[in-house]
């Protein structure tokens, strides 16, 4: 009893603080949603501007996406597994463009690959000029949403016992077959929500972008930097893009909420 | 001097940023009036020496600056930005906020005209309007920009003397549209773009390389200024106005290249 008079303000307070929290995230949201009217929807997904920039977005964020799963997977097992004093340094340098400002990072990508750049005489004379092209936009977007993915996958392959690599060793499994069938089922659900933390940030991905790729339809206007030049127009439209992104986010989320469920009863590791 | 246009581009990107609100300058004031300009981008380095000598000779009031893309500036007042005066580089942006019922009446304080500016280095070679065709690598400002607005009226005029060939080939190397002209400059600065067209203001950079642009073909760049019908500080706003007119603030802005309202 005493004990519960002693909780009961301090648990109203908090659920107070909650609630209010839960408004911050969610009220501009509906407001968003409510801002604009059914015509002006239509109107806004019509827009000369809206499926360039859309599937300019899709293809970037997947082929940056791609790339993060293929270059960081070996990268985070190589941190989560190695003992070395080399790997708590590169652990930290791959987590730094998290706190790195976009905007930053675009104008070091120039620095790197302009023409001007540290790489720039060598990308001259192979023929390469990437600022102001979509693969410029890819670059920016893996330099910022690859930090995801990998703390993420490093954080779940620590989860996995060494004890089970070393029977899957002893029962006959080469470590690259260890490594596929015991350490990946595993650790899938991490690998997942690492990577979908990444799609959504390269979707999102604009400073760099802004910066380094530049701003042009159907090249290197993804949708965030077309809600920007929307924004200059017609306010409406702008909304409309980033209902679209919402969406966009929100499906990717409850796809990510299903998804390890389904992983998990219907992946039978070594079966 | 790598460093040094770092810190330039990071401060072009703290301008873009003044979009969301938050590259107001602020210099630590007791009880002195605060007045906010919303100024055009191309204003940044003349409206600051205005600001030093108007605070100068008004030591009650404290002038806060935003420097933006004038389309930008007036998106923010139209959804209820508190400022008090903005100065907007074409009559476009100004004229719908006082359709909007932001701002009772402006007044032209200055103008200004195109020109072409490439890298010192000048890789595509121009040395005349017409060489434009021979950038690989076009950067302009962006369709609701003013300076973007400017230089398609420029590019109107120059197919009539040059032909619709001379648009198209230079339409086709536009690599990107800058939401402001600083943004415009920056990428010619850094190398990256092999030509642009900015405001005559914003060529005098020791790595830039300035082309005229035939005065036939050039565009009347005309800054109209207001101050907003719900400020607060209406005489204060009134005396900034003034002082921009007067003949101390033109002699600022006029050495700054800006030329006289016409």
């Amino acid at each position: 009893m005493s004990q519960e008079r002693l909780f009961s303000p301090l648990s109203t307070l908090g659920g107070l603080l909650g609630v209010a929290l839960l408004g911050l995230l969610t009220v501009p949201l509906v407001a968003l949603a409510l801002s604009v009217s059914a015509e002006a929807t239509l109107a806004g997904l019509r827009h000369p501007l809206f499926l360039p920039a859309l599937s300019l977005s899709l293809q970037t964020s997947l082929a940056s996406l791609s790339l993060t799963v293929a270059l960081g997977t070996p990268l985070a097992w190589w941190i989560a597994s190695s003992q070395s004093k080399a790997t708590k340094v590169v652990a930290l340098l791959v987590e730094l463009p998290i706190v790195i400002p976009p905007a930053v990072l675009g104008v070091a990508l120039l620095q790197t690959f302009g023409r001007q750049g540290l790489l720039g005489p060598f990308l001259e004379n192979i023929g390469l000029a990437i600022p102001f092209t979509t693969q410029a936009v890819i670059i920016a977007q893996i330099v910022v949403s690859s930090p995801f993915f990998i703390q993420a996958a490093t954080n779940s392959f620590r989860k996995v016992d060494p004890d089970t690599l070393i029977v899957a060793r002893t029962l006959g499994s080469s470590s690259a077959l260890a490594f596929f069938r015991v350490v990946l089922p595993i650790s899938l659900p991490g690998l997942v929500t690492g990577a979908s933390l990444a799609w959504a940030r390269a979707l999102g991905e604009f400073g760099a972008t802004l910066l380094f790729a530049g701003n042009m339809p159907g090249q290197t206007q993804t949708m965030p930097l077309a809600i920007f030049s929307a924004l200059e127009s017609d306010v409406q439209l702008a909304v409309v893009f980033s209902l679209v992104l919402v969406a966009t986010g929100a499906a990717l989320l409850t796809c990510l909420r299903l998804l390890p469920f389904i992983t998990k009863t219907t992946w039978r590791p070594l079966s | 001097m790598r460093r040094a246009l770092l810190l330039r581009l990071t401060a072009s990107s703290v301008i873009w940023f003044a979009a969301t609100g938050c590259a107001q300058e602020q210099t630590g004031g007791s009880a002195k009036t605060s007045l906010v300009v919303y100024a055009a981008s191309s204003l940044t380095d003349a409206f600051r020496s205005v600001k030093e000598a108007f605070e100068e000779a008004n030591p009650e009031i404290e002038v806060r600056m935003t420097f933006a893309g004038s389309q930008v500036l007036r998106v923010q007042i139209e959804q209820g930005a508190l400022a008090d005066v903005f100065a907007s580089a074409n009559q476009h942006h100004m004229n719908a906020l006082i359709e909007g019922g932001h701002i009772p009446s402006s007044q032209p304080f200055a103008s200004n005209e195109l020109v072409l500016v490439v890298p010192i280095a000048n890789p595509a070679g121009i040395e005349g309007f017409e060489d434009l065709k021979k950038a690989s690598l076009i950067v302009l400002g962006s369709d609701n920009a003013p300076v973007g607005i400017y230089t398609r009226q420029v590019l109107e005029r120059a197919q009539l003397a040059l032909g619709a060939d001379f648009i198209a080939t230079v339409q086709s190397h536009v690599v990107s549209l800058e939401h402001n002209v600083r943004l415009v400059r920056a990428k010619v600065e850094m190398g990256e773009a092999d030509a642009a067209i900015v405001y005559r203001t914003e060529a005098s950079s020791p790595r830039l390389k300035m082309v005229l642009i035939p005065k036939k073909m050039n565009a009347q760049v005309r800054y109209p200024i207001g101050a907003l019908a719900r400020s607060a500080h209406t005489s204060q706003a009134r005396r900034f106005l003034d002082y921009v007119l007067s003949n101390e603030g033109q002699r600022i802005l006029h050495s700054h290249d800006f030329l006289a309202a016409e």
